[in-house]
Formats: structure tokens, C-alpha cells, sequence
């Protein structure tokens, strides 16, 4: 086995791995940085972000006032130190973003534009029509390669953090080209692999969002902190679960019943359809439960309606949609309301961080969706993801590049190398059983979705652990079909499986005990927010036995907890 | 939930595995609903009929680039693609072309990535503006006129289908695109910089058009490369070549650096009415340079006009008033020099009576129907494969004698891709008795240009083994044809050039369907 050696090593090269090796090489031009990904950079996830990336740019708003809708958003669970530092450096990475030639969508006076969104009290989302995260990710690659010291290890797939003494020391990474394992030498790691709604069948995620930067880091000892909150789109393409943009409630799309009426009026009197996600995904799903979802061969659905916004406006706006919709539902928006439901979309938990992006484990940084910092509590608001990449992506680079500069390698014990080839290669890919990883992936979607989604009771709950622990030992038992290493997209799966049960372990761990309601944690056993109680993170460790709970307090600096009505 | 099963089709997935270095087909049955996508397709058959296919997919909403495959011979994404949409109860499943196949329909696409780094792909800018903390300003028709290029998503099928890439020198439509995204957006300040990294290679692009009409993403790179070729125009920094073609066509109104005199030398002693003696006709034949003056051609035009004759139809044609139709010039990015043939051959057209015009060339073909001013002109243009369709289907053309020749056809891509004109060709070559028409694998929309479009014809430069004409040949040869049929003088030219590079003239020989046409008569 070959040994590579980099300064840095930035896993996914998503909008927060490559923000953050931009970062990082800015930083410092003697720093030699590497960017391992399991897809090419530009197939990340971050691409289908659609809407919009949060920033304050103008009169009228302030950092007050998004750090406030962040938080209340948040149902008071994020850490408001870290929402005022990140509303803070949002603008500066618009006009980074810009400067690299982002092509923003423009106001007639030439200015970047801004639409409204669900939960911001003022129009601050950035666009680039409604392919914002595609362009920004589009833009920061083409910035990332331009680097010298930037080297790209394009479809490798990394499989275990090696740490020694609270250390992070290095990794196994397979080269999926050739099938071959290595380990990187690095002094510093930042983990941005994403997020893992593919725990989910009915989800907006790509195939490849698994998650897999998450269970590596809580393998390796790290936290993960409050994976019980999961958010739910409200708007999901049905069949597919595709995203359509939060966006096209912003430029004033309705939501419609069976029975023809904007329902959101029941719920969010004021907002109406702007009222943040988890509001608006447990409107629609009552509709749904109460029978006043619409049919189809799919089941039921609510009608996303944006006939009145007219065919110009739908063009220069929301072409994508318009496209996936006709392309994939055979529904043009123009003409008929799009068929969307509630759809698994994004983690507010993660790798336990703190502001500058530090884990529990020293030289070991995370960014992005796969980290919990924690900026979104317990429902993020739409578009402040993508800031959270940027904002956070950027710390984490100059961070690990500051570390990188302070430490020195250390030595990869070749004992650990030898573990993980025997565990992925031996016991994975060389196990003769007669389990198959589609069944028992498609089981945990199952169990997920009947289980753990949008309301979720504690009987339900206790018998979702039970069941995916069994599948857990099932797995123990399953049988790759393709014995090859050259590209083993069959390994990969099973790898994959392998990271996301333990995700859907801890996500349920994390929602049973929680017995109230916060955010896009709603208990109908348990319907009222609890802050006596809950006002407090959860931390998820990794035992042999499943995970081990504990809980940190949650940080207050300007907003105690108040009434959250829209 | 899911719909009814609306039918099964059957997949003929075409494989490779890397340990034996054996390509092989497996054949899957896939139960297809309304909605599914190839891609879906695909996951049913990894999940349920067998694990070991290996393909590339993520996001399954067309805009993370990763599904690229080759269906019944077209580029496109997997995860766009209705399988109810292609109407086919069979499909034969490929990995894309131009790149190594790593397994089953996973190519490596590392060379493709490769080429953006010979290019700027970020905004250039003095350094003190950028460190402005302040946005730069663009107006919403400032930002227009370049947005429509930045909805590439690297997806490498213009690569894929791309005849110019066989040359490393070449970008890549994609990359050419990027560049001028960058030139064409009003906060950029690099345009040097721009144009050193393309000044030599963007003329190997042969305007085939393929990288255009497969984009998943409607982007049109063929014409964000003629723009690019404009620019270097401009510039004045073109190859000799270029330049050369360019200068005989302001002298002499025709590209090969010939007298305009000698336009109709090719009738010689034919008796082949002309403007101005004559300035009325049911046909005006529109010869075009290449087989007006260049000897192996010339005998193309003859066989033209003899076929116009055995009709009986009533033709003449513009003489030496005939000037270059400007389609490779425009194509090269010599606008203003187009312009000034295309306003002459208008002007002349307007003088001449006919009740059409018919081309030998699908470059006058398809400039007389899609460019202006010429399309604006309302003429009534035939490529001659569609005007001797027609007279066979009419029965007005004897073809008495046969030619027992196993032939293929190779689709001129100004003809086929551009015009969608598939059938008319092979609709003659079929109705020649004795004559044996096999295809090759990559026919039609999908045909593989012969590298002569957008001037290359005169200006290849390539090693032999990088010339889109010899892969063409190869792939001919492999059918044991011992003709290459066509209906362009420019496929000619470069075909029969790479039969000679190839030394296979005792093997295979080049005609126009014209001069097959000619024997059976």
C-alpha cells in the first residue's frame, strides 16, 4: 500500500470542501492541499441546491435581523454566538463569489438580486435563477483548480479516519479507479462530505449523499450532534422526490389542497406559504392525513401552483423546475400545478464543531452539512445552507490551515492500514452471505420513512431501533456480488449501507428520549416544545452497543426563547 | 406506490470487465412505467437482475452530469431520459465515446476534465478591483448575453460525440464554451489571456454541429466556437492556412486560390447553359467551389448535369457569377466576409428565374436554408440527394444497369445533423439494383464527421492518425464494404485522403452517390 502525504486533506468537494481548500490555499501557498471526493467535484450534491444563499446586502436589513430569523427559525436550538458570526460573514462571501464570476441574477441597476424565502423576514436570498448552488459550485471549481497546491483525488472514497491519542492522523482512502487502498498522511482533515437524507427513499438527495464523512467521524470517536432533526422539503417532485425550489413559493407560488384552497392560511396566517419548512411540510402532511391530498397512481399529493406567476417570469426565474418538471413528471408549470410532497432534504445535525469549525479530535475539522456547529437548531431555514457552506467552508481551510502550519506529520501506525484493509476488503467485500444490500438498504428506507418522518411517536420509535438493529446484524451477513476492485460500485454500495445504518441509528436514538416538539422534531405524543427540558444538544457516541447520549446546553446571547408563530 | 407497468423492454448492455479485458453484452428484461428514466432502469437492474453492472449516477435530476451513456447510438443522461420516450421495446446501452472504458459503462473522463486546465476558468481582473469589497456591477442584458453558456454541467457528452477531440491539441467543445462564457461576460477583463490558450487549436473544430445537438443543456458550443473563431479573425493572429483560404475567397470568391475564369472549366465541352446568356430556369444548379474547380470533384458536377439531362430537366447555371456560398467562411468566423458573397449570390438569385435552386453541396445546402441573409431570401433550395429522390420515387429516372457493390453511407453532417435529411441518400442508394447498402455502427444523427467542415478540408494539419477521416475510414473499412457512398464534396475530399493514408485504395473506394448513380444508369 502506498502512503500519500499532504498537508491538508479535505474530504468532498462539495460547496464547503472547495470552499475551504480555496481558503486553506489562500492562506498560505507553501500549504499542500488535497481534495479526496468519491465523485468528480462537480457531481456533488451541492449542485442541486436551488433557491438561493442568505446573505445581508442591503438597506432595510440587517444582521440582527437575519440572526434573528435563523434563530427563531432554529425553534431556539441553534448556538446564537455562531449565528451572529456567520450572518456576519455571509455578504462577504456573495461578493467572493461574485468576484470569481459567479453569474448572480441581477436587479435592473445591475446589482445582485435577492428573492424572498420561507422564514426570512426580508428578501436576502442571493440567486442565480434557480440553479444557485450548481453556479456557485461551478464557480468555485473552476477557482479550486487554478491552485498549484491544490491536488485533486477525483473518485476516491475514503473509509476510515486513522487517530491515535485524540488525534487525527491520517486516512484509508480507496483509489475506486484501480480498487486499491491508501492511506493519507496528513496534519490536518477537514471533513465536508454533505449530508445523508439517502437514509431516505423519498428524498431530494442524490444517490451518493450517504453520509459517509459522518459515521467516520462518530466511528473514530467523534460526537455527532443532534440528528434527530431532519428536515422534510415541502416540496418534493412526485414520484421522484426531486427538489422544486423553495424558490418558487418565494417568487409567490401556492400551495393547494383537494379541495382548492391555500390550506397555509390555517397554518401560518401571516407567512402563508413563506413560513419555514418544518411548518409547512407538517401543514401538508395533515392535509394528506386528513384526506385533502389530490390522487394519484403515487398516492397523495399537494399542488404546488404557479400558473399566475406567468411564463416569463417562470423562465427567467425557475428554468430549471420548469424543465424537471416537464422532463420528469411530464407536468409543465406553466400550464398545471406540479404534484410536490413533503421529501427528506437536509441534516440540521452533524460532526460536533464549535465556531471554528474544531472537533473534539485534534487536527480533525468539518464543514458543511456533515458538521453541527450549530447554525440551523432544529429547522434550518431555506438558503442558509449554501451560506453555511461558504461562511464555515472558509474557517475550516484557514483553521486547519493556521493547524497544518503548527503542527508536524505524524506516523501512520501501520497496524491500523492493515485493520481497515482486512475490514473492507476481507469482511465486506470478501464475505460469502446471502444477504443483499439493495433489500437491506430499501428496508432501512422503509423503516425510515413509516417511522421517522415528519411526526414521529415514541412507540414507533422504540420499535424502528429494534428493527434496524436487526438489519444491522443482517448486514453482517451480505454478499457483494462483483468480486473485482476495479471500479466496485458494489463495494461501494455496501460501504455506503454500511455508514448510513448507523446514521439511521443514531437519528432514532437521538429522537426517542427527545419527548417534545421543536422544529422538524415533532412528537404527536409529545406536542409541545419542552425548553425546561430540551433546550439542549444531543451527542451521540459511538459504542459497540449503539450510541451513547449526552447533552451540552445550548448558547444564548441576544434572543431567549420565545413564541414561534408565523 | 408506482404506476402500472406499461411494458417490458429489453436492454442490451454492451460491458467490459477490466480483470479479463473482455467486452461482452448482457441482456436484461426491465418492467417500464410511466416515468422511468433510463436511469431508473438501470438501478432496477443493479438491484434486482445483477449487481455487478457498474455506471455513474447521482443526483438523477440532470444537473450533476454523471450518467452519460450511449442509447441505440445517442449521447444523453440516463437520469433524463423517459425510456417510454424513446419508443423502442430494445435498447442497446453503451459507454460513451472518445474516452477509455474503465468497466461496463464507466469511462474515464479524466482526459475531458484535464482540458479546463489549459484554460482560465475563473474571472480575470486587475488585482486592485478585486480586492474591492464591493460587487461588480452587471446589467440583466449584460448578464443574458453569456447565461445561456454557463448552464454547461460537464457532463462530457459533447466530448463524447465530438470528431475533434481525437486531436489532443483540441479543447473540447465544452472547454471552447467555457472560454467564451468568460470573453463574452462584461466583468471580465482577460480577453488576451483568453485567446492565446485556443489561437492554434480552436480550427480543428469542423462545425458538425454534434456538440449542439446532443447537450442535455440546449448549450450551443458549435456557434460559441464560431464566435471564438470570429474573434480571432478579428485579432488578425489566424493560421496561414485560414488566412490563405480566407484571402482566395476575397480575390477570387472561391477558397481553392483559382481564377473565378475558370469556374465552369468542369463543362467543358458540355453545353451547360449560363448566366448571364441565360437568365431563366426550372432548375438553377448551384455547383459550389469544391466540385467546380477541384479536378476529382469537377467529375461529381458532371455527373450532376448528366443526370439533369437523362431527366430532361431544364437547368442552367450562375457561371463565373457563382461565388463561394460563404458557409465555410462563416463557419471560420469571417463574418463581414460572408456577408459580402451571400449579398452577391442573393442579388444574383433575385436576377435569375428558377423554380429552385439544387445544391451538390450540403454547405450551400444548409447556408442557403439557415443563414442570413439567405434565409430570408425565401429561396427554394434542394440538396440534389432530395431533388433525384424525388424524380426516382416518380419513376422519372431509369436505372436500368446494376451496380453490384456493397456499399455503406457515410451522412455528411451538414446534411444529416444539421438538416435531418437521413433518408433521401439512402433512399437512392437502395433503389440501385444490385447494390448492397450496409451501415455502419454510427449512422444518422450520430453519423462521425469526416473532419472537412468549417474550412478543415483545406486546412488539415493533424497527424494522419488524428484526423477524424481516417477513424471514419477505419470504421468503414471493419464492414468490409469496398464503397464509401456520399453526398458531399467535401467527405470526399477527406475520406479519399484517408483511404491513401490508410493505403487501403486496393481495399475501398470513395464515390458520390452521384457517380454510383451514373453507372446504374
Amino acid at each position: 500500500m502506498e502512503t500519500l502525504t499532504h498537508d491538508i486533506v479535505i474530504v468532498g468537494a462539495g460547496l464547503a470542501g472547495l470552499r475551504a481548500a480555496v481558503a486553506a490555499a489562500e492562506f498560505s501557498s507553501k500549504i499542500d492541499i488535497a481534495v479526496i471526493s468519491k465523485v468528480y467535484p462537480v457531481r456533488s450534491h451541492s449542485v442541486c441546491a436551488q433557491g438561493g444563499t442568505a446573505a445581508v446586502l442591503r438597506e432595510g436589513d440587517s444582521n440582527d435581523l437575519h440572526a434573528w430569523d435563523t434563530v427563531k427559525g432554529s425553534d431556539f436550538l441553534a448556538d446564537q454566538d455562531i449565528v451572529e458570526f456567520f450572518v456576519k460573514q455571509a455578504p462577504e462571501e456573495i461578493v467572493t463569489l461574485e468576484h470569481w464570476g459567479c453569474p448572480w441574477s441581477r436587479t435592473d441597476d445591475g446589482k445582485i438580486n435577492q428573492r424572498p424565502f420561507g422564514g426570512h423576514s426580508f428578501p436576502r436570498a442571493c440567486f442565480a435563477a434557480d440553479m444557485t448552488g450548481f453556479h456557485e459550485m461551478h464557480t468555485l471549481y473552476g477557482k479550486a483548480t487554478a491552485y498549484d497546491n491544490i491536488k485533486f483525488y477525483d473518485e476516491w472514497f475514503v473509509t476510515s479516519l486513522i487517530v491515535e491519542d485524540n488525534v487525527a492522523k491520517g486516512l484509508t482512502v480507496i483509489n475506486l479507479k484501480t480498487g486499491d487502498m491508501h492511506a493519507f498522511r496528513t496534519k490536518a482533515i477537514i471533513m465536508a462530505t454533505g449530508g445523508y437524507a439517502r437514509i431516505y427513499e423519498f428524498t431530494t438527495f442524490s444517490h451518493t449523499a450517504t453520509g459517509d464523512g459522518m459515521t467516520i467521524a462518530y466511528r473514530a470517536g467523534v460526537p455527532l450532534k443532534d440528528m434527530e432533526f431532519i428536515q422534510f422539503h415541502p416540496t418534493g417532485l412526485v414520484p421522484s422526490g426531486i427538489l422544486i425550489t423553495g424558490g418558487a413559493r418565494g417568487e409567490g407560488g401556492y400551495l393547494i389542497n383537494a379541495k382548492g384552497e391555500r390550506f397555509m392560511k390555517r397554518y401560518a396566517p401571516e407567512k402563508m406559504e413563506l413560513a419555514p419548512r418544518d411548518i409547512v411540510s407538517r401543514a401538508e402532511t395533515t392535509e394528506i392525513q386528513e384526506g385533502l391530498g389530490l390522487e394519484s397512481p403515487y398516492g397523495p399529493y399537494i399542488a404546488l401552483d404557479l400558473r399566475h406567476l406567468g411564463e416569463e417570469k417562470i423562465n427567467e426565474r425557475l428554468p430549471l423546475i420548469r424543465d424537471v418538471a416537464i422532463k420528469l413528471s411530464g407536468v409543465d408549470p406553466v400550464k398545471e400545478p406540479i404534484p410536490i410532497r413533503p421529501a427528506a432534504h437536509y441534516s440540521m445535525g452533524g460532526i460536533h464543531a464549535n465556531i471554528k469549525t474544531e472537533t473534539p479530535l485534534s487536527g480533525f475539522y468539518a464543514a458543511g452539512e456533515c458538521s453541527c456547529l450549530n447554525v440551523h437548531g432544529a429547522n434550518r431555514l431555506g438558503t442558509n445552507s449554501t451560506t453555511d457552506c461558504l461562511v464555515f467552508g472558509t474557517v475550516a481551510g484557514e483553521e486547519a490551515a493556521k493547524y497544518a502550519l503548527s503542527n508536524s506529520f505524524r506516523e501512520i501506525p501501520r497496524e491500523k492500514i492493515l485493520t481497515e484493509e482486512r475490514r473492507v476488503f476481507d469482511e465486506i467485500l470478501g464475505r460469502e452471505g446471502d444477504e443483499r444490500v439493495s433489500v437491506i438498504r430499501d428496508e432501512m428506507r422503509r423503516i425510515m420513512s413509516e417511522k421517522m418522518w415528519v411526526f414521529r411517536k415514541g412507540d414507533e420509535l422504540e420499535s424502528a431501533l429494534k428493527e434496524l438493529r436487526n438489519l444491522k446484524e443482517r448486514f453482517k451477513n451480505i454478499r457483494v456480488e462483483d468480486k473485482g476492485r476495479t471500479f466496485n460500485t458494489g463495494l461501494v454500495a455496501a460501504l455506503q449501507l454500511d455508514f448510513t445504518l448507523d446514521l439511521a441509528e443514531v437519528t432514532i436514538a437521538g429522537a426517542l428520549p427527545r419527548t417534545e416538539s421543536r422544529g422538524a422534531h415533532s412528537r404527536p405524543d409529545y406536542p409541545k416544545r419542552d425548553d425546561e427540558n430540551w433546550l439542549k444538544h444531543t451527542l451521540a457516541y459511538y459504542t459497540k452497543e449503539g450510541p451513547r447520549l449526552e447533552y451540552i446546553p445550548v448558547t444564548i446571547t441576544k434572543w431567549p426563547p420565545a413564541v414561534r408563530a408565523y | 406506490m408506482s404506476s402500472e407497468v406499461e411494458k417490458i423492454v429489453e436492454f442490451k448492455i454492451h460491458r467490459f470487465d477490466p480483470k479479463q479485458k473482455r467486452h461482452y453484452v448482457s441482456t436484461y428484461k426491465v418492467p417500464v412505467r410511466k416515468g422511468t428514466t433510463l436511469l431508473d432502469a438501470l438501478m432496477y437492474t443493479k438491484d434486482n437482475l445483477d449487481e455487478t453492472l457498474a455506471f455513474r449516477h447521482s443526483c438523477r435530476m440532470g444537473v450533476c452530469g454523471s450518467c452519460g451513456i450511449m442509447v441505440n447510438g445517442k449521447p444523453m443522461l440516463a437520469c433524463y431520459t423517459q425510456v417510454l420516450h424513446l419508443e423502442s421495446d430494445s435498447l442497446v446501452i453503451e459507454p460513451l465515446q472518445n474516452m477509455p472504458i474503465i468497466k461496463d459503462l464507466i469511462v474515464d473522463i479524466q482526459p475531458f476534465f484535464d482540458t479546463y486546465d489549459r484554460i482560465k476558468t475563473f474571472l480575470i481582473k486587475p488585482e486592485d478591483k478585486l480586492r474591492k469589497p464591493d460587487e461588480f456591477i452587471q446589467a440583466p442584458a449584460e448578464l443574458k448575453r453569456y447565461w445561456d453558456l454557463t448552464l454547461c454541467i460537464k457532463c462530457s457528452i459533447c466530448y463524447s460525440a465530438c470528431p475533434a477531440v481525437i486531436d489532443e491539441r483540441f479543447l473540447g467543445p465544452s472547454t471552447y464554451v467555457t472560454n467564451y462564457r468568460f470573453i463574452s461576460d462584461s466583468r471580465d477583463e482577460g480577453i488576451d489571456e483568453r485567446l492565446k490558450p485556443m489561437a492554434e487549436n480552436v480550427w480543428l473544430c469542423t462545425s458538425c454541429n454534434s456538440c449542439t445537438l446532443f447537450c442535455p443543456k440546449e448549450v450551443d458550443c458549435s456557434n460559441s466556437i464560431v464566435d471564438e473563431h470570429s474573434l480571432m479573425v478579428e485579432t488578425g493572429d489566424i493560421p496561414r492556412t485560414v488566412k490563405d483560404v480566407l484571402t482566395s475567397v476575397v480575390r477570387y470568391h472561391n477558397p481553392t486560390g483559382t481564377h473565378p475564369s475558370k469556374r465552369m472549366d468542369w463543362a467543358k465541352d458540355l453545353k451547360i447553359k449560363t448566366f448571364p446568356m441565360v437568365t431563366k430556369a426550372d432548375v438553377l444548379y448551384f455547383v459550389g467551389c469544391s466540385p467546380a474547380y477541384d479536378p476529382r470533384n469537377q467529375e461529381i458536377a458532371r455527373s450532376m448535369a448528366s443526370i439533369f439531362n437523362n431527366l430532361g430537366v431544364d437547368f442552367a447555371t450562375l457561371g463565373t457569377e457563382e461565388w463561394c456560398c460563404g458557409d465555410h467562411i462563416l463557419r471560420l468566423g469571417e463574418k463581414g466576409l460572408f456577408e459580402i458573397v451571400a449579398e452577391h449570390n442573393v442579388t444574383m438569385f433575385e436576377k435569375f428565374e428558377a423554380d429552385r435552386i439544387v445544391t451538390l453541396s450540403p454547405h450551400c445546402y444548409n447556408t442557403f436554408k439557415n443563414d442570413k441573409p439567405y434565409s430570408d431570401a425565401g429561396l427554394q433550395v434542394q440538396h440534389y440527394t432530395q431533388f433525384v429522390a424525388e424524380a426516382i420515387e416518380r419513376g422519372k429516372l431509369e436505372l436500368s444497369r446494376a451496380v453490384n457493390k456493397r456499399v455503406t453511407y457515410h451522412d455528411p453532417c451538414f446534411l444529416g445533423k444539421r438538416n435531418e435529411i437521413f433518408d433521401a441518400p439512402r433512399q437512392i442508394l437502395e433503389s440501385l439494383n444490385g447494390l448492397e447498402l450496409v451501415e455502419m455502427k454510427r449512422v444518422k444523427e450520430n453519423s462521425f464527421c469526416c473532419g472537412g467542415g468549417a474550412g478543415r478540408v483545406w486546412t488539415e494539419d493533424a497527424a494522419p492518425e488524428k484526423r477524424p477521416c481516417v477513424n471514419r475510414v477505419r470504421e468503414a473499412l471493419e464492414l468490409a464494404v469496398e464503397v464509401i457512398a456520399t453526398a458531399c464534396p467535401f467527405c470526399i475530399t477527406t475520406l479519399e485522403d484517408a483511404v491513401k493514408v490508410l493505403d487501403a485504395e486496393d481495399k475501398i473506394v470513395v464515390e458520390d452517390i452521384l457517380e454510383l448513380l451514373k453507372e446504374a444508369i
